[in-house]
């Protein structure tokens, strides 16, 4: 896998400080390391969110140690101020920034193309195109990073983190850990506002060296030759060098390795000789830009005619495939191609679902029922959501949340509302490895200025969604590194609140009856509910129990369907309720909204 | 002649699809073959949608992870809504290879939407031609010892009737990405797949006779 193969890579370059926050497709880089480089001693453990990596990977960097920092794009976002600042310290080591993108998209909350984000850090940015090239690559970057004396991102996109390829491995080196650290108060200390412009022409005149240092990397190049010239980069080269031999096509590929700053001497080089142009790309015409800029400004290449996003030959949205690709480069050539055409067949629509035991769907049955009992219609309390499995809520049948905008929004956003003059209650929901992430701040800022929200925490002990990883709750990470376990309701209560509660998300009235309560009850309340994840406690721990249907008392009103949504629950052809018993982990919700006690568990004997 | 063959899983998550397409890549490494998958999967842990691509290049490097509908030489539906989602993607006269497993979906269970029949599935495939392979493979896993190995049932009637991988580098595969037991179990499953494809030549008619019946139990 793209991931693992950059793992490899980190342990080729002899990185010795590793660290990120769990994001779809970047989380497998360090679950790799942390899984299979127990033996190399190096420090590899998810950070509380992704600037705190950045920071620690860069303290790392500044003392000479080879480090890395891994995030999918919106925890760049997050990481955003002090990668910016970097870019005028500089680094002692190699300091690689692993960004994975996702065209499509397939589990992020935007398509964000971080490739321009370069151009706002004014950092070097390169992008592999396979697994082998994440790995290759992986060593280059640090490599890229400490010739320009430079934090250096990694650039990826779905379609190579989790593509499972062939890899040939090279020799992994000794980690390189920090030699010193020496006071140089005109690199480190941005309050001096004649060295950030000196810092500014230093940055400058490293991004200057960085083509030529790429090419001795061999970052970049042609392959073929022709007229019909196909600029391209990451995951649609692929597509690009199928397609072309799909069409029968003869054409000069040239594949960028990297993209910020633009190779300007090698695509002007590159292009030397072609007639027709075509810019394959994900995402924005970024790379599109830069070519038309460069074709404008010399002299030789006007002629050129440069076909891509703008011209409308392929789309701004959604992934590439092989098939877009191959009609694109069909059409810019001239030839005739048809598409095979299939249509999608109509198949039962299945939104992913909230797990079969899963502790969320107790707690927001719980908030659901909660709202009525505090005698509100469940249209007159917005729910905030926020990033994590819970934002699985939003499906039938719970339908619960109002919002997902980003890590700990739900709790700020909520705040704003009240602040606006709403005047119902409002709830604000959100995970517990997301409020150590970005939910801290927002509840300081509601207990300050005395807004009356309440604030369920969905304690489910991890980072559930990508994949089961720590949490500052921890006592021991992954790697067995024993820690101080930083405990929610310690937080929370040390913030100020006015009322903090913790209850059991199986027990739906608990959680109910605590919601009503609190939404009558002026000040900032915080519910924190309470239950490991369910997959992850009976991968641990066993099934507690299992649940079945007893045929004879179900009537087949579908109300245990209806209310919860368990996936493990379905109608059989007899119109009757039945229960797939491998699937259920046992938290006995649909037993509390079956009215005939239909619904019972299995007996130890018929297991 | 150079050849790559595309394979896509359609599966629900939890089942073991993504295992699946990972034994695949490993065993063709193994073999000496270029190999790419990808990937198509929601938010969701278990039970959303899943979809891996599996492309091997015989004598042939592979680029692309993925391919297009109508271009799967093999489709492997480990689940009778997610083998008819995902039907269009085999191209004429291709293999299917089918598990006789249901998990429906919500929308079917909340009465929002109609279920997948197997019969629909049959007919759907059918009419591009299809060569079909119908399979009870969480029984066969069960009988093996696994009842989470309903994946390496089907890798094996899929090697049965294509003989793609060798069994050795299967093997292999298998002990690499499993470990201990559960790849011991594993193992044995791929062969009763394999097996019980050899010997019975399951076509729909068997499944409508026998296996649907062994269902029940």
């Amino acid at each position: 896998m793209g991931n693992e193969a950059i793992a490899r890579g980190v342990v080729e370059a002899g990185a010795s400080v590793v660290t990120g926050y769990p994001g779809t497709p970047s989380s497998e880089v360090i679950e790799t390391l942390q899984r299979l480089g127990q033996g190399l001693g190096i420090y590899v453990e998810w950070a509380v969110n992704e600037r705190v990596a950045f920071e620690i990977a860069y303290g790392a960097a500044i003392a000479g140690a080879r480090s890395m920092a891994t995030m999918k794009a919106p925890g760049l976002n997050v990481a955003a101020d002090p990668i910016v600042s970097a870019a005028y310290g500089g680094v002692d080591a190699g300091l690689v920034v692993l960004v994975a993108d996702d065209p499509g998209p397939h589990t992020t909350q935007t398509e964000q193309d971080s490739r321009w984000f370069a151009h706002v850090a004014k950092l070097p940015m390169i992008t592999p195109s396979s697994p082998q090239e994440a790995k290759d690559f992986t060593v280059k970057g640090f490599l890229l990073s400490e010739a320009l004396s430079l934090p250096v991102f990694l650039r990826t996109t779905t379609r190579v983190n989790h593509a499972v390829g062939e890899v040939v491995t090279g020799e992994h080196s000794e980690p390189r850990w920090a030699r010193g650290f020496r006071k140089q108060v005109e690199r480190f200390v941005r309050a001096g506002m004649s060295w950030n412009l000196e810092r500014h022409r230093w940055l400058n005149k490293q991004l200057a060296r960085a083509e030529l240092v790429a090419e001795e990397l061999g970052l970049n190049r042609v392959e073929g030759s022709g007229e019909l010239c196909v600029v391209t980069e990451g995951s649609a080269y692929n597509y690009v060098v199928e397609a072309l031999g799909e069409l029968g096509l003869g054409a000069r590929v040239i594949k960028l390795g990297l993209l910020h700053p633009f190779p300007r001497s090698f695509v002007s080089r590159a292009l030397t000789g072609c007639e027709r142009v075509v810019v394959v790309e994900e995402l924005d015409p970024y790379v599109e830009t830069m070519v038309k800029k460069l074709v404008a400004e010399e002299e030789r290449l006007r002629h050129l005619i440069v076909l891509g996003k703008d011209e409308g030959l392929l789309p701004l949205e959604g992934e590439l495939g092989p098939g877009l690709v191959r009609a694109a480069l069909a059409k810019a050539a001239g030839l005739e191609y048809e598409p095979v055409r299939r249509e999608s067949p109509r198949a039962p629509p299945r939104p992913p679902p909230l797990c079969p035991g899963c502790p969320h769907r107790g707690t927001y049955l719980g908030i659901l029922i909660g709202i009525s009992r505090a005698g509100y219609r469940r249209d007159e309390v917005p729910v905030f959501g926020d990033i994590g499995c819970y934002a699985l809520s939003v499906g039938e049948p719970l339908r619960a949340i109002w919002t997902e905008h980003s890590m700990g929004a739900s709790i700020s956003m909520a705040v704003g509302l009240k602040l606006a003059g709403f005047r119902n209650p409002v709830v604000a929901t959100i995970g517990d490895s997301t409020f150590f992430h970005a939910g801290v701040q927002p509840l300081i800022e509601a207990v300050h200025k005395r807004v009356d929200i309440l604030v369920v925490v969905l304690d489910n002990q991890v980072v559930a969604m990508t994949g089961h990883q720590a949490t500052p709750a921890w006592p021991r990470t992954e790697t067995g590194r024993e820690t101080k376990p930083v405990r929610l309701e310690e937080v929370i209560r040390s913030i100020g609140v006015d009322n903090l509660v913790i209850v059991d998300p199986e027990n739906v009235d608990e959680v109910a009856d605590a919601v009503a309560k609190l939404l009558r009850t002026p000040g900032v309340n915080v519910v924190i509910a309470r239950r490991p994840c369910a997959l992850l406690d009976a991968r641990l721990h066993g099934v507690r129990r299992r649940y079945r249907v007893v045929e004879e008392k179900c009537t087949g009103c579908n109300a245990c369907i209806a209310a919860t949504g368990c996936p493990a629950l379905y109608r059989t052809p007899g119109g009757k309720v039945a229960i797939m018993e491998a699937d259920c982990l046992g938290c006995g919700i649909c037993t509390r909204f079956c009215p005939y006690n239909a619904i019972v568990p299995v007996e130890e004997e018929t297991r | 002649m150079t050849k790559v063959v595309n394979i896509l899983v359609a599966s629900v998550g939890g089942q073991g699809g993504l295992t699946l397409s990972r034994v695949i890549a490993a065993a063709a490494v193994m073999a000496g073959y270029s190999v790419r998958t990808g990937e198509t999967l929601g938010m969701a842990q278990r039970f959303g949608s899943v979809k891996s691509y599996v492309r091997i290049g015989v004598d042939t490097p592979v680029y692309s992870p993925v391919f297009e509908p109508g271009e799967a030489d093999i489709l492997v539906g480990m689940e009778v809504a997610e083998a008819y989602r995902n039907h269009h993607y085999l191209r004429p006269m291709g293999l299917a290879v089918l598990s006789t497993e249901e998990k429906p979906p919500i929308s079917v269970s909340l009465g929002k939407a109609e279920p997948v029949t197997m019969k629909k599935l049959i007919e759907a495939l059918e009419s591009h031609g299809a060569e079909i392979i119908i399979i009870n493979a969480p029984r066969l896993a069960r009988e093996a010892g696994n009842p989470r190995a309903a994946n390496m049932v089907l890798l094996g009637a899929m090697n049965a009737a294509k003989r793609i991988l060798p069994d050795n580098a299967v093997e292999e595969a298998i002990r690499a990405i499993l470990r201990g037991k559960r790849a011991e179990t594993s193992i044995k499953a791929y062969y009763l797949g394999k097996e019980y494809t050899g010997k019975h030549k399951p076509s729909k008619e068997h499944w409508e006779d026998k296996a649907h019946a062994s269902e029940q139990t």
